[in-house]
Order: structure tokens, then sequence, then C-alpha cells
């Protein structure tokens, strides 16, 4: 699997991250590299235990991060759950978490996939 | 001299700015995000070129900022973290006052105004959403580095140089009181003490009243000068300086002469009689002894006739030596001292100084007890206060007005239905605003943009290659540009002006760095424009060109090409009058169209076909070799059918730029005068004009015609 496919695979943008970033291997690097990232565990911690100044902060950094290397898809699921906590729990927000595990879960298995035929 | 009195190395490393603080040190940035992802991002755009210090949170940024503060060249700030957010972070900088002194890019996806608002209020520089661009990070994170870096560099180098000369003159101001003082038998303190108590009472003096028009600097001269208020005891005799026991009158009137003395060494100083200190200074000598009733010495001057520094100064050295040892006297108590001047047992002074004296009387002793080391203090003080002062006004206040700037220009821009543009050749890219990038289906950056294939999309490669030869050949002087051309934008094409302005480096000789400009929908005018011309230039009935129009036409070709051939026919049709008599009005305009169309269809592309007016046509065609079997063919095509049953007869006059010159009046007449002589002569034919067709004419308006006409006209005679 290209750099290029499992971006298709999960749902980002491509162009638009190698036209901001320049380099398919700091690209690579950085996709590879938010398997390490423990926000989404944080944000389901945090629902749980109905921390939602936590949660809504670690919604932040997903979409951040999302924003950053261009994924598309968990970008847009992360800033609606984003906005809704920003004023504390919202009626949506549950389900939008449950999104979010779903598509993040999707993108942790897209990349785990493109790492192993990358040969990383 | 300085010198020897400051090792050159120490003198030039002062002050110099972050940036080449030491020739190797890289600058230093402090990311602060809550994402290690997002720290590790710009760390990687960022860690060849900078020193990259990162912290997880608010708290773990101003942690940073405590230790090293004066070495964080800048901090790059997220807003949402936890503990301590970005905006808590600003507002412990601004309590800090780090704020001054390290500038603060913001990066958010927060791009609220509120956020974007409250985040400059609070002094960031600068402000960058995600999804960010690894350019724009650096060029962003570059120019504030440089900007602040330099700012600095200057403001330390400006500090440092008034430090210097302060320092300087007053030093060598001190060297010479001290001398008079060593001659005395004191200790060298009196200058400092009656410094002190001069700017003392002079700071208290100017917020009671502005009487005496002093300004913050009038202060500092007087008390720099009061150091030189004795300087005329250097002539006294030192037995009479020293003497324990009282003085005799005789004595004593040698002794009060110092003041005169004083004021004299003033007044022969050759090169400096202009420098207000030395003014200052003369005043303090010879009247320091002055009292406001006019009882003192050396000329008796009363009450406001004494220059106010040297009232002052009297104060200030009456109260010393009161509190001071002296050969001929024990030291009084601060209070003893003040009470005997108050009771006038020294003399009387100026009400208002006594007062002044009076209110700052509680903290004289302990002021004067410092004043070993103040005058070093206050000089630094100076230097620190400008240093603050300028970079308060050069960085905060510059560094807003430019932000406001940024905020209207982007404001308008999104408010304008324009296409925004800046371009830069070093690094070769093109920002557009919102707006523009939008109706171009661009990016708001474009790498590369004159070879960049989306930008080639919209812009023809003639078209770049013209803008960029036209902004290239400007000058600093007259930058501007004006381009229109062609844009495809969403798949269609439409006429676009360019408005440019190229920017230029203000080096010898300037460099062209590149351009700002506006891009203008001009299509519906310029169609709009092209109509009007076409409306002013053809004919409404049949679309040829109009006389005016064929004429200017003409009359170019003619100045353009001053050797060709060209043959000029004007043409009439036959028996109009009576088509229109006959068939109506309606019918004689089908006649004119059909007639029209039959011209249009006979000539050339570059030839001109144009209604005169009526029912009288013009053509006007370049020919090679002979000129008469074109005309004859041109004539034959045109006569050669009927419209419904109207038999299309023609009469044609023809004149040859050969026979007559290339002026076009002279050409329309002639083929004027050949068309007259051929409906003289009977209609349906044509003639060419002959210089003495002309003279036969004014003889009998009949046309013999010349042997070669005579040879066209029988071939079309037969043809007819």
């Amino acid at each position: 699997m290209t750099l290029q496919e499992c971006y298709t695979e999960l749902g980002g943008n491509y162009n638009d991250v190698i036209s901001r970033l320049r380099s398919e291997r700091l690209v690579t690097k950085f996709v590879v590299k938010f398997l390490d990232d423990d926000s989404c565990a944080l944000l389901l911690q945090s629902m749980e235990a109905e921390n939602y100044g936590e949660a809504f902060r670690a919604a932040h950094t997903i979409k951040g991060v999302c924003q950053n290397l261009g994924f598309t898809k968990l970008y847009e699921i992360s800033n609606q759950l984003n906005e809704a906590l920003r004023n504390g729990l919202s009626p949506e927000a549950p389900a939008l978490a449950e999104d979010v595990k779903a598509e993040y879960q999707r993108t942790v298995t897209t990349i785990k996939a493109f790492k192993e035929s990358a040969g990383l | 001299m300085g010198r020897t009195l400051r090792p050159n190395s120490v003198h030039f490393e002062r002050g110099v700015g972050p940036i080449d603080n030491h020739n190797t040190r890289k600058p230093k940035i402090l990311i602060a995000d809550d994402s290690e992802m997002n720290r590790s991002i710009l760390a990687d755009m960022l860690w060849d070129e900078y020193d990259i210090i990162e912290a997880e949170d608010g708290e773990k940024a101003v942690e940073v900022l405590k230790k090293h503060e004066s070495d964080i060249d800048l901090l790059l700030l997220d807003i949402v973290m936890p503990n301590m957010d970005g905006f808590e972070v600003l507002e412990v900088m601004n309590q800090n006052h780090w704020i001054d002194d390290v500038p603060v890019i913001m990066i958010s996806s927060e791009t609220a105004s509120t956020h974007v608002e409250r985040a400059y209020a609070l002094g960031c520089t600068d402000f960058i959403s995600r999804p960010f661009d690894i350019l724009v990070v650096h060029r962003r994170v570059n120019n504030t580095i440089l900007l602040y870096g330099k700012q600095k560099k200057l403001v330390g180098l400006l500090a440092d140089q008034i430090y210097e000369k302060e320092q300087q003159s007053l030093m060598m101001i001190e060297i010479l009181s001290n001398i008079v003082e060593f001659r005395n038998g004191e200790s060298g303190l009196h200058v400092r003490h009656v410094r002190v108590l001069t700017e003392m009472l002079l700071d208290h003096l100017i917020k009671k009243t502005d009487r005496y028009g002093l300004s913050h600097n009038d202060i500092l001269l007087i008390s720099n000068a009061s150091a030189l208020h004795d300087i005329g005891k250097i002539s006294i005799p030192s037995e009479i300086l020293n003497k324990p026991g009282r003085l005799t009158a005789e004595e004593f009137e040698t002794m009060k002469s110092h003041t005169v003395i004083g004021g004299q060494m003033m007044d022969d100083l050759p090169d400096y009689q202009n420098e207000p200190l030395v003014q200052v200074a003369k005043d303090i000598c010879r009247w320091h002894h002055e009292r406001y009733d006019g009882r003192g010495y050396p000329d008796g001057l009363k009450g406001e006739f004494i220059p106010i520094a040297a009232q002052i100064v009297a104060l200030a050295d009456v109260y010393d030596a009161l509190t001071s040892v002296r050969v001929y006297k024990p030291a009084y108590s601060h209070e003893k001292a003040i009470q005997m001047i108050t009771e006038g047992e020294c003399g009387v002074f100026n009400p208002l100084l006594l007062e002044c004296l009076m209110e700052i009387a509680d903290t004289l002793p302990e002021q004067i007890n410092n004043s070993a080391v103040t005058g070093q203090i206050e000089l630094r003080s100076i230097a620190e206060e400008l240093r603050h002062h300028e970079e308060l006004s050069a960085s905060e206040r510059t560094l807003q007005l430019l932000e406001h700037e940024r905020m209207k220009f982007s404001f308008f821009a999104a408010m304008s239905q324009e296409i925004q543009f800046e371009y830069t050749v070093n690094p070769p890219m093109a920002s557009l605003n919102a707006w523009g990038a939008d109706r171009l289906d661009l990016k708001e950056t474009v790498m590369d943009p004159v070879h960049s294939p989306e930008v080639l999309k919209i812009i023809s490669q003639e078209s770049m290659d013209g803008l960029v030869r036209a902004l290239r050949s400007t000058t600093p002087a007259q930058p501007v540009v004006r381009y229109e051309c062609i844009l495809n934008i969403q798949d269609e094409p439409r006429w676009t002006r360019i408005i440019a302005r190229a920017t230029w480096s203000s080096d010898e000789p300037p460099k062209y760095t590149g351009a700002i400009g506006k891009a203008t929908d001009i299509h519906e005018s310029r169609m709009k424009l092209e109509m009007l011309e076409r409306e002013a230039t053809h004919d409404p009935l049949t679309g040829l060109l109009n006389h005016a129009a064929a004429r200017k036409q003409i009359q170019a070709r003619l100045e353009d090409h001053p050797k060709g051939h060209f043959a000029l026919a004007i043409l009439d049709l036959d028996y109009f009058k009576s088509a229109n008599d006959t068939y109506g009005h309606m019918f004689g305009d089908q006649v004119l169209k059909y007639l029209a169309n039959k011209l249009r269809e006979s000539i050339r592309g570059n030839d001109v076909a144009a209604r005169v007016g009526g029912d009288e046509f013009l053509i006007f065609l370049e020919y090679k070799g002979e000129a008469a079997p074109v005309i004859q063919r041109i004539f034959y095509s045109l006569t050669s059918g009927s419209y419904e049953n109207f038999p299309i007869s023609i009469s044609m006059g023809v004149c040859l730029t050969d026979r007559v010159g290339m002026n076009y009046e002279t050409v329309f007449h002639a083929a004027d005068q050949a068309l007259y002589a051929v409906k003289r002569s009977g209609r349906g034919n044509f003639r060419l004009y002959t210089p003495n067709l002309q003279d036969k004419l004014s003889v009998s308006a009949i046309s013999p015609i010349d042997a070669a006409e005579n040879t066209v006209n029988d071939k079309v005679e037969k043809g007819d």
C-alpha cells in the first residue's frame, strides 16, 4: 500500500497534506506516529468519567492533529464532537464520541496496514 | 579614550540582538502545545534552523519562560491546553513584561474572531491557523524573529551609545570637581550630595509648578552642572581654603571671589560657549551664593533674577555644608539643618524651594547616604528606561499597527469581490485572498505560480510571460503595471484587468522581489465597449463599416504602406430611387443589404468595404501587378445578378493611388469624379480616374477615357 492509497483508504486528502508539508518522508513519519497518539483513549476515558472539559480538549487535539495530517474524515467527525463539547456535555456528544471512536479505529487499522506493507 | 576604559570586545558584544548574540547560536523557539504530534510536526519543520524547546501545556511553558526568558526568541503557542491555556500564558507574559521581549505566534484551529482579537489584545504578534503550511510557518517564524532581533539590536546599540556618552561626560565633570574637593580637604562626597539634592529638589519642583518651564532634560543638565559649582575654588589659596578658624574680612573677600572666578572659567572656555551645560554651569558657579532677598554675593541679585539653577544649587549646597563636617564646624543633624535653613540662619531662600525642601525632607538622609552609588544607578536607569521605552514604541506599537493594517487588509480583501494576490520571487510563491482563491479554484498559497500547471490553466503562457515581463521592466519609481488579458475563470474565458505593483528591494541596485496586485473582471464592460465600438464604426443596416470608420482604416493603411498599390472604388446603385418608389423603402433596404453582402463576398480579408451613405458604397483594396483585372472582376461579380427581379446595376468610379498619391481625401475625391463621369455617360459602367479626366471634366463634364481605360471598359462591356 502506498502512502497515497493509505490516504484514500482512510478518507484523507493526500494532495493537500503533501502540498503543505512538502515531503512524503515527513508525512509518512507523522502518519505512523499517529499510532502513538493517545488522545482518543483520553477522550473515551474522559467521556466515561464525565470529565467533559478534558474530553473537549482531547477532541480538540484529535481535530488539530487530523487537520495537520489531512485526515479529512476523522477531522470532520472530531470537529463535530469538539463543538458538541465546547460548552460541556450536549445531547449529541455521546453518539458523536462513538463515531469518533469507530472512525479512529478504522484510521488506525489502515495506518497499521500501510505501515506493515511499507515495512516500517 | 573610551577604548582604554572599556575593552573593545565588551563594547561590541553589548546590546547585540539574539540572532547574532553568539555567532554560532541558533535562535531558540519554545513550542507550547498539548499534542505531542503537533509539537513534533512543528519541531520537524524548524529544527534545522532553530533550537527547539517543547512544553506540553501552559504551565510548563511559563516555567520555561521563567527559566530562559532572555534566551527565548519566539514562542509558538497553542490556545486549548490543559492546566493553563494559551490566553493565560499570554496574561502571565504580560504581568512579567516578558511579552515585551518574547514575540508570540499563536497556532490554533480556533479561528473565531473573538479568539484572534483576544490574542492580539494580549500582545501576540501573529496568528497561524491550522492546518498549517510548512512554508508559511517558516516564513512567519523567520520574519518575526528577524523583526524582533533587529529591533532589539538597534535599541541596544542606541542605549549603549547614550550610556557611553553620558558616562564619559559625567566622568569628566566628576574628575574636575574632585580635584577641587581634594584641595578643599573634603571627601569628594559633597559634589555627589549636591547633585542628588539638586535633582530631588528639581523633581519635586516640577511637580508643584511649571513656572520655570523645566523639562526632564533640564533637570539632568542642572544636576550634572551642579558638580561644578565650586570650581572657582581652584584658584583660592589653600591656607584660606583650609583655615580652621574664622576668616578675616580680607580673607573672606578672597574666599567669596570663587564665585566670580568659577563663572569666569566657564566664560573662558573657548569652544563651548553655546553648550547648554556650560551656560547652566556658569550661572551656578557665579550665583550659587546669591540669596532671595538680595543679600548674597557676588552681585546681590534678588528674587527671580537669580537663575533657578543657581537658587537650587545654593539650597543644596547649604544643606550639605550644614550636615557635613567642615574644618570650621562639626556636622549638624538633618533636623537641625532643616531648622536652621527654614529659620533663615543661612540667608533667605525662595519660599517655593523651601516648601520643596520641607516636603522631601523625610527622604533626604537615606537618599544622600545612597548617593555614593546613586550616580551609577541613575545613569543605568536612564539607559534602561530608554531601552524599555523604545522597545514599547518600536515593538508593541509598530507590531500592533502592522497587525491592524493586516486585519484591515484581509477584511477589505474578503469584502471586495476581486482577486488579490501577493507574489514573492524568493521563495517563488503567490498568496491569494480567500475570495480570489475560491474564484480561481486555486489554493490560497501557490508555489512557483509562474510555472504552475494549475495557474497556467487559468492564464495562457503567453499572457503570463507578458505579465512577468511587464512587472520586471518596471522601476522602483514607476512600479505599477496595468495588464489586460483573458483568464479562464471556472472554465469560462473572461477579460480581466490586472493592476499590479512590482516590489523592489532597497538594495543598490534595487532587486525585483515580487509584486502585489489585483485582478478585476472587466468582461462585461469590455464586451459592452466592443459593442459600442462596433456600433460607432458600423452601418446598422448593412453591417458594413460606416464612412468615418472606413476612412480611418484606409488612412492607417495608406500611412503604414507608403509603397503599396491601392485602389479605391466608389459605387452607386443605379435606379435605386425608382426601386424605393416602386416597391417601398423596406424593399429598398433589402436591396442595399443584398448589395452589401455581394460587396463582402467580393473582397478579400484586408480589403475594406463600407457604406458611404444612401446607396453609395466604397471598396478599398490592395493589388499586385495590374489593377484592371481585379477591378473588372469585382465589378462583374457585383452586377451579375438581380434581387427579386430588380436588376442590380451599378456605376463605379475607381482611383489608383499610383495616379494621385497616398492622401485619402485626394483619392476619394478622384474616385468620386470618376463615378460622376460614369453616371454622366450612362451608368452601369466603371471608370478609372486619370489626371486629364479632371481637366476634361472641368471643360465638358463628360469623360473621354484614355487608352488603357478604354481597353478595360471594352472588356467589361463585352461581358455585360
